[in-house]
This record gives C-alpha cells, sequence and structure tokens, in this order.
C-alpha cells in the first residue's frame, strides 16, 4: 500500500493502481478523453498531463502508483499544457458544434470552458476530412470531428470483439475506418461507441438531428428486452420544453436510450436492442375496452370479467413475463387462489436477433421470467379437460391454442387482431408508464419509472388485478 | 583517417562482404570464445564494463539496458537489431549491411547468448534493396555453417534469426514503434512504462540495439572491455560510423573515433567545403538533434559530452554539412514536410502540431508570413517537448527551435520582406 501525495493530499494507494484511478477514487479530477475505465490504456490524448516533483509531466492514466510521490493535478505547467493540448485537438477540428448532435455533452466543449477558452491561435487552413461517413445501418462517422482517442477502435477489439474498427493513414489524415469483412453492422453492440465517443464524431442515425439534448431528460429504466435486464436511461422530451404546437407527438416519444452505468448489471453497455426499445414501445396501442370486440366502458368491462370469474369452474390464467415484480406478486395474492395459473413467454427470439453471448444477450427475450417462475412454477401452459376461461395476460400466445369453448379475458397493450376476439379485452399500461422492478436471470432487482403518463382508457395491470379480485359489483 | 578504426577495418571488394573472408579476419572467434570460455553473465559484464553507449539516437548505455533482463526468469526473451535507419541524413548502418553483415550476425548471437534469447530479428527498413540482399545472404551462409540454429559450435547454446522488412514508416524505427510493426499491427509507438525490456515483442522482456551498437559487441568480446574503452574519449568510448552529406566534397560513410577534432574531420578527411565556401552550421546527427553553426563547433571535438554540453548531440550519425549562402527558411520547411508526413498521427500534439509547423513554414516560404509566427513556431516547438508517446513530435520540436534559435533573423527577414534572404537556396552554389 504505497502512500501518495495527490495535491498535497496523503492518499494510501494500492499497488496496481496508476494515478488516474486514485485520483479520480479521492475527488481529485483529471481531465481524460482517452482513458475510459472499461478499456486498455492508450495514452494518447495527453489531456491527463499532471506535474510530478522530479520528474516533470507526465500522462496520469499510463503512470503507476509509487511510493512518496508528490503528484501535482493543477500547476501552472498543467494548467499551460492542457491549453496547448486544446489548442491543437481543435486545430482541425471544425468546431461546428451548432450542428453537432454531441453538442452540450460534449468532453470537448466541456473541456474548452474550463480549462482553454482561447480563441484558436492558427491562421491557417484547417485539415479536412469525410462528413457522414457510412459506418453501417445505424451510425454515421464525421472524421472531421474525431480527435482519434480509439475508443471505438478499442471497443470493437476488446468488448464486443468484432474488430469492426481500424485506423487507416496516419498523422494528421488518419482516419478511423471500418474493417473490411468485418461490417460493423453485424456488431450488436456496436452503439456503444457513439455514447463512449468524448466528442460528435459518431452519431446515431435514429437520432441524428432529432433533438438538442438539453431539450431532453433521462429516465431510469430497465431493457425488458432479454432476461440480462439491462439498467438504461430513456431519453424525453423536458416537461418545460413540451412542444405545444408542431409535432406534439414528440412530447410522448423516446428520443433515444443510453446505458445507465451498474456494475451489478451491464456495466457501461447496453446491446443495440436496448436502443430500439422506440420500436417495441410505441407499437400502435390499444386504449379502449371491449366485449366481443364492442368498445365499452371501463366498468362495463371489469363486471363481465368479474362475472365470468365467477361463474368458471376450471379457469386457468396465462400470466405474462413481462409483469413487474409488483404486479406478478398481486396476482398471485389476488387471484392465485381463483386461477391455475401458468407462465406465459410474450417474447420469443426474432430472426437475425443474436441467441445468446458472453457479454450481455440473453436467450430469454422477456424481462423477468425468473420472477414469474417463483411465483407461479416452470410448467409450460396445458389446459385440461374442462378449461372454461383463460385469461390471458400480455402478447405473444396464439389464441389457436386455446380450449375452443372457454372464454377469454384479455390483458394487452397493443392494437392487436386477438383483442376483438376476447370476450373481455382490457388495455393496460406498458412499462413507460408506471413503476416497477424486474428480477433478472442471476436474481438481480432493477427499477424501472415513468416516463409519460397512460391514456385515461388503459388501466395499470396492478389495479386492474386488484380490481377483478374485488367482489362483483351488486353481488357482495 | 580520423582515428583509429574498430569496424571499416578492411578494404571493400566484391567479396569482403562473404562469410569466408570474414572469418579471415577473424570472424566468428569472438562467438567461439564466448561460448567457449564465458558464462552469459560474463558477456553482460563485460558489455556493461566497456561503456559502450548506444548508436541509434539516445546514446544509452548498451549494458545498462541489457541488465534489466532477468536470465532466468522462465520467460522468453527477444533481440532487435533496429535496422529502419530512417532518420534523414543516416546511412551508417546500411554500410555494415552490405558490407560487413556477419559482424551484425556474430555479435547478435553473442547477445543473444548472453541475455538467453531463443529467436532474434532484424527489422531492415523496406527501401533497402542491396542491404537487405547481403544480410539474406549472410543469413544463409550462417545457417549452412552452423552458426545459427541448433547446437550452434557444439554448444547448449540454439538460435534462431528472422529477417523482417518495414514497409517505409520513419516512426517505426523508434523501438516501440518496431515492435507493434513486427507484431503484424500499425507501428505505433507504445506508452512507457512498461519499458520493452520488461514486457516489449509479445509482451515479452525484449532488447532493442541499433545495427551499429551490435556491431560493436563482438570487437568487445574479442579484445575486451579495456581495449575498447582504449579508444574514443572516457565518457565517449569506442568509434562512431558517420554518414556525412550535404555540401561536403567527400560524402559517404566514415568511422570516427571518438574525441577527434570535428574541423579537422570536415576539412581533411571530408575533403572541406565545395568552392570553398565557409560552413554556415552542421546537424551533427540526423534532423532530430539541434543544428551548431560553423563558429560553434569550430573547436568542438566528437563526442557525446562535448556535444551535449553544446547543446546538441551525436544523435544517430546523420551529419549533413550546410555552406554559407543556405535559405534555412527552406531548410526547415523540408524538414518540417518530412516529420509532418512521418508523425504516426497517434498523440495530439505531434498528430497536429507537425502539420501546424508545416503549414506555416510553407507559408512563410511562399511569402505570406506574420509577424506572430515565429513565436508560434516556438509555442507549437514548445508543447511538443516531452508531451508526446514518442521522440518524433520532440524531435520535430527540436528541429525547429534549435534551427530558430541560431537563425531567427532570416525567418525575421523573410516574413518582413515576403523573400528569403538567399533566394531559398538549398544548393552550394559557386558564388553568391
Ligand atoms: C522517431 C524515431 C525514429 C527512430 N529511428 C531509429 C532508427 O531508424 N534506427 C535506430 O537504430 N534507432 C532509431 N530510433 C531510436 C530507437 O527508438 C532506439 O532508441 C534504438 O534503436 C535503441 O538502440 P541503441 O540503444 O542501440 O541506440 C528512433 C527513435 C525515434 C524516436
Ligand atoms: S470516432 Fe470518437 S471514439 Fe472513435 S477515435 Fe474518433 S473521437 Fe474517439
Ligand atoms: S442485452 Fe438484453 S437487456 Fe441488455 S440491452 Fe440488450 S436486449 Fe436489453
Ligand atoms: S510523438 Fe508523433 S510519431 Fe510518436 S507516437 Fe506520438 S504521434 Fe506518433
Ligand atoms: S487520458 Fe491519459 S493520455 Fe488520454
Amino acid at each position: 500500500m504505497p502512500e501518495i501525495f495527490i495535491n498535497g493530499q496523503a492518499i494510501e494507494a494500492r499497488d496496481d493502481q496508476t494515478v488516474m484511478e486514485v485520483a479520480r477514487e479521492h475527488g481529485h479530477f483529471i481531465p481524460y478523453f482517452c482513458w475510459h475505465p472499461q478499456l486498455s490504456v492508450v495514452g494518447n490524448c495527453r489531456m491527463c498531463l499532471v506535474e510530478v516533483e522530479g520528474r516533470g509531466l507526465d500522462i496520469a492514466c499510463n503512470m503507476p502508483v509509487a511510493k512518496g510521490m508528490q503528484v501535482f493535478t493543477n500547476s501552472e505547467e498543467v494548467q499551460a499544457h492542457r491549453k496547448a493540448i486544446l489548442q491543437f485537438i481543435t486545430l482541425n477540428h471544425p468546431v461546428d458544434c451548432g450542428i453537432c448532435d454531441k453538442a452540450g455533452e460534449c468532453v470537448l466543449q466541456d473541456y474548452h470552458y474550463e480549462y482553454s477558452g482561447q480563441r484558436s491561435l492558427s491562421h491557417d487552413e484547417k485539415v479536412r476530412s469525410t462528413k457522414f461517413y457510412n459506418l453501417s445501418n445505424r451510425i454515421l462517422l464525421d472524421n472531421e470531428r474525431c480527435i482519434l482517442c480509439l475508443r471505438c477502435t478499442r471497443f470493437t477489439h476488446e468488448v464486443s470483439k468484432s474488430m469492426a474498427l481500424g485506423v487507416e493513414r496516419r498523422g494528421d489524415v488518419s482516419n478511423i475506418r471500418p474493417v473490411e469483412d468485418r461490417p460493423l453492422s453485424e456488431d450488436p453492440y456496436s452503439d456503444n461507441i457513439i455514447d463512449i465517443c468524448p466528442v460528435g464524431a459518431l452519431l446515431s442515425r435514429q437520432f441524428l438531428h432529432k433533438s438538442r439534448v438539453w431539450f431532453l431528460q433521462p429516465t431510469p429504466s430497465v431493457c425488458p428486452g432479454c432476461a440480462r435486464g439491462c439498467t438504461v436511461q430513456i431519453w424525453h422530451r423536458k416537461p418545460e420544453w413540451k412542444l405545444k404546437a408542431l409535432d406534439q407527438r414528440q412530447n410522448e416519444n423516446i428520443a433515444r436510450v443510453t446505458p445507465l452505468d451498474n456494475p451489478a448489471v451491464n456495466g457501461p453497455w447496453i446491446c443495440n436492442k436496448g436502443r430500439d426499445l422506440a420500436q417495441m414501445f410505441e407499437r400502435v396501442r390499444a386504449d379502449e375496452p371491449m366485449l366481443k370486440g364492442r368498445p365499452v366502458t371501463v366498468p362495463a368491462a371489469l363486471d363481465e370479467a368479474r362475472r365470468l370469474i365467477g361463474a368458471a369452474r376450471h379457469p386457468v390464467a396465462l400470466v405474462s413475463n413481462w409483469g413487474s415484480n409488483e404486479e406478478l406478486e398481486t396476482f398471485k395474492d389476488k387471484l392465485g387462489e381463483v386461477f391455475h395459473c401458468f407462465v406465459k413467454q410474450d417474447w420469443q427470439r426474432q430472426p437475425g436477433e443474436r441467441i445468446e453471448d458472453d457479454l450481455l444477450i440473453r436467450g430469454d427475450k422477456n424481462p423477468n421470467t425468473t420472477r414469474a417462475r417463483e411465483l407461479f412454477g416452470h410448467a409450460e401452459p396445458d389446459f385440461k379437460d374442462g378449461t372454461d376461461l383463460v385469461l390471458v395476460w400480455g402478447e405473444g400466445f396464439d389464441f389457436a391454442r386455446l380450449p375452443p369453448r372457454a372464454g377469454i379475458i384479455f390483458l394487452n397493450s397493443y392494437l392487436q387482431p386477438e383483442n376483438g376476439h376476447a370476450d373481455v379485452f382490457l388495455p393496460v399500461s406498458i412499462q413507460t408508464e408506471r413503476h416497477g422492478h424486474y428480477t433478472n436471470f442471476e436474481g438481480t432487482i432493477s427499477a424501472f419509472e415513468p416516463c409519460f403518463e397512460k391514456k385515461p382508457g388503459v388501466l395499470h395491470a396492478e389495479d386492474l388485478i386488484k380490481a377483478l379480485a374485488a367482489p362483483a359489483r351488486g353481488h357482495p | 583517417m580520423p582515428g583509429r578504426q574498430l569496424i571499416m577495418t578492411f578494404p571493400v571488394t566484391a567479396t569482403s562482404h562473404a562469410l569466408p573472408e570474414y572469418r579471415a579476419r577473424g570472424g566468428y572467434g569472438a562467438l567461439a570464445k564466448a561460448l567457449g570460455q564465458m558464462k552469459p553473465q560474463d558477456v553482460v559484464k563485460e558489455i556493461t564494463a566497456s561503456g559502450l553507449q548506444g548508436r541509434g539516437g539516445a546514446a544509452f548505455a548498451v549494458g545498462r539496458k541489457w541488465q534489466v533482463v532477468q536470465y532466468d526468469d522462465g520467460q522468453p526473451h527477444y533481440l532487435i537489431a533496429n535496422a529502419d535507419e530512417g532518420e534523414p541524413g543516416t546511412f551508417k548502418d546500411r554500410w555494415i549491411l552490405e558490407n560487413n553483415p556477419h559482424m551484425l550476425l556474430e555479435s547478435m548471437l553473442i547477445a543473444s547468448y548472453a541475455l538467453n534469447v531463443r529467436n532474434c530479428f532484424v527489422y531492415i527498413r523496406g527501401e533497402f534493396d542491396l542491404p537487405y540482399r547481403r544480410l539474406a545472404e549472410a543469413v544463409e551462409e550462417a545457417y549452412a555453417a552452423g552458426l545459427f540454429g541448433r547446437n550452434i559450435l557444439g554448444s547448449d547454446f540454439s538460435c534462431d534469426i528472422v529477417v523482417y522488412r518495414g514497409a517505409g514508416a520513419y516512426v517505426a524505427g523508434e523501438a516501440s514503434g518496431l515492435i507493434s510493426s513486427l507484431e503484424g499491427k500499425k507501428g505505433y509507438p507504445r506508452n512507457r512504462p512498461p519499458r520493452l525490456t520488461v514486457k516489449g515483442l509479445y509482451q515479452r522482456p525484449t532488447v532493442v540495439n541499433n545495427v551499429e551498437s551490435l556491431s560493436n559487441i563482438a570487437w568487445i568480446i574479442n579484445h575486451g572491455a579495456d581495449a575498447f574503452k582504449a579508444v574514443g574519449t572516457p565518457k565517449s568510448p569506442g568509434t562512431r560510423l558517420f554518414s556525412v552529406s550535404g555540401h561536403i566534397n567527400r560524402p559517404g560513410v566514415y568511422e570516427v573515433e571518438l574525441g577527434y577534432p570535428w574541423m579537422k574531420f570536415l576539412d581533411e578527411d571530408c575533403g572541406g567545403i565545395p568552392h570553398g565556401r565557409g560552413i554556415k552550421c552542421v546537424v551533427p546527427g540526423g534532423v532530430s538533434s539541434k543544428v551548431l553553426t560553423g563558429a560553434d563547433i569550430a573547436n568542438l571535438k566528437i563526442s557525446h559530452e562535448e556535444l551535449w554540453d553544446a547543446g546538441s548531440t551525436l544523435g544517430s550519425g546523420g551529419m549533413i554539412v550546410i555552406a554559407e549562402g543556405t535559405c534555412m527558411v527552406a531548410l526547415l520547411q523540408v524538414l518540417m514536410r518530412f516529420y509532418h508526413h512521418e508523425s504516426c498521427g497517434q498523440c495530439t500534439p505531434c498528430r497536429h502540431g507537425t502539420g501546424w509547423l508545416h503549414r506555416i513554414l510553407d507559408r512563410i516560404v511562399a511569402g505570406d508570413g506574420r509577424a506572430d509566427d515565429i513565436e508560434r513556431l516556438y509555442y507549437i516547438s514548445k508543447f511538443n517537448d516531452g508531451t508526446t508517446i514518442c521522440g518524433l513530435g520532440d524531435a520535430a520540436g527540436y528541429a525547429c527551435s534549435g534551427i530558430l534559435d541560431k537563425f531567427r533573423d532570416e525567418f525575421e527577414y523573410c516574413i518582413e520582406h515576403k523573400r528569403s534572404k538567399f533566394g531559398g537556396n538549398l544548393e552550394c552554389l559557386r558564388s553568391s
């Protein structure tokens, strides 16, 4: 345990640590571009230069701690060098922040304000390069904005292992380029490079010029795309920036999804499916209860459902593994004795989707199979002779498999043909409209929060379950 | 002859590079001596005692580098001869490769024996044609004679060698860039730590030495460290090969005993400056070493210590003589074009700084200079010094500030009058 000094503060460091790591742990911020806690050290941006007594300047990210070393993270020399590094970085940088999606969360912008604020010292023309280079069906590359920190190439070599990116040419005409025969579009983790790019060089096609980031706010959530249950941030329009005219749908839309750094589940990464939650959640919604396809009020639909339940002799429930822990527990508590319950797989693997790997992606494409099975067992849905009522909760079940003469109560969120075939159809809210928790395949529980309001005709499944368990009106 | 000679000891003929003649000159005797009479540790001790300094640029003591390698640490070790020779003005390793390749090979075998190396490498500049063919022939001859392979000269010592041709990047001559390139990657230099002697090629302890540094080993083992130290000066033992070019009557490769008077060397051995012109300045050892004016070197001896005192270095031994009447602005432009072109582009200051230097000089030469350009050139040089992964960024800065320090007036003149004081001339003219 060598003792080192950072800005005069004595710190017990571990032998295997770098000065960068120790400084961060103890609140001495050292600016960096290329360093990343999950990637190997390349030490090329030189932004983390610090001064060591008796040794002069060197980079903190590649500096092992040594007993008694005196490190200064903010000396005059260090400050002058940071300014110079920023001069060099912006020498050929287009500074087109006005049309850059990264503006507002760009490390280069932040550092410029924090450590320089100087005008460019150059009078010469900038080196031009490619803008909007087509890296994949998901990602565009602006080589002029790239500061060659090599985070993206390291990510594809060390984390996603697609080896999809490399550097072409050298010097100030070096360009990040795709590697032949290793298409980035086949890397299911590719979009993480957009997040870790410290500048606006890597651009999401989905998000391109969609919104300034300061109009958006993140809500913590959990990706339901597989049993990993990565924690994510769902970005949506801030209430104070709600559009009052023009495209008001934007107020209710998911603008983008980014990882929520979580060592217990997904670290700082998610897969591209998690980025595409809008495609899943923004399908056309069902917002009216129905009896055999005929729209009715919520109380009328509830009454009919309760009547069916009361009359049934052998009712079966297919419980959704997209239900939250709270909803599943409520179902068990309120209706677990009434129904013979099975866990239903709401989602199956889609064609072309990666089945499973050893980074994040799991073969079970549902978020809460773990808790559902804990409560309702592992048996596959099975309709014994005499099943006279089936409650189907959630999508993905083929109605042709239901017993022909049984009544059907259907709880679903989306507009689907089956809705009209049910005796009672009840629209339920989706994850982005409610609180809850999922239990992932390892038993880790993560919370999600609401981003948007639900529609009036739509019910939260938890309330609905309680209402179904209550005695029917007029029959105490 | 500029003093005693250890390397260029024989008349070059059509066959003097081949094995039989090398043997006739006593070749591979040092290897037999090392394998037969010395323990590996003794070889390291002898080289350390000789005080041999690296000839690749930094003049780092060869023995001190070797001592870092733990003979018995259970890991494979590697030895690499750096034959990339990319420093402008430097072509002295080429002489060894073409004319005395077995001296390098014998020395590498001794070094491999000393450092417990089973596989050694020569990384040779891609543009070298004859040197490569001569080296490849020598390797074949040596294998045929049982000097490489298993149980060399009947001993327990086995060693193989691979000659690897570079693809034409200056930065691949930097020891860690060389290793990246040899591993099949882009020739990006690496940050230290770890030192290459701890984690080098394939993450194993690796010694990289210049061709000329290594070639001295056989002589030292043959004659002993004391005999070596008797040549040269106390702080600069031995000789150095200089490739002399520029405005000089007899350009070429010379072996100079360290401590030899500089002007005597240029005037007598190299035949002086054409057309009887005076010396404006010399680049002492490759363009990455700071220039010295004619006045600076008038009384200097050629040795590491005198050069360091004068604020420069013997560098890579690429000596470029520049006559009176040469335009230093145009010269610096050429140098900056080189560094700009050769920067690997990893580190921020070098990637952008070298291009910035180049563009400013292009502008000054074109008659478009600005009053603050000189200050800017200094700024860029200063912030490349000690802030980069390898020495290329620093070197560009040294070359630039070195010339600015000595010839600032020429730049001021060019900026103010929008033309060169010397007409942009880079030739050695008959009359002014
Ligand atoms: C940009 C750059 C280029 C270099 N090129 C060469 C070269 O071509 N040949 C060489 O021997 N050393 C070159 N060096 C020096 C090597 O990094 C290394 O120090 C040397 O090969 C060690 O050998 P020595 O200790 O025997 O001199 C270069 C260094 C730098 C920074
Ligand atoms: S594209 Fe972004 S992440 Fe990749 S090297 Fe450039 S700046 Fe770094
Ligand atoms: S790995 Fe699974 S949980 Fe994580 S983002 Fe991808 S689909 Fe969602
Ligand atoms: S100093 Fe220049 S050549 Fe050396 S590693 Fe950095 S960018 Fe590459
Ligand atoms: S963060 Fe240390 S060099 Fe980039």
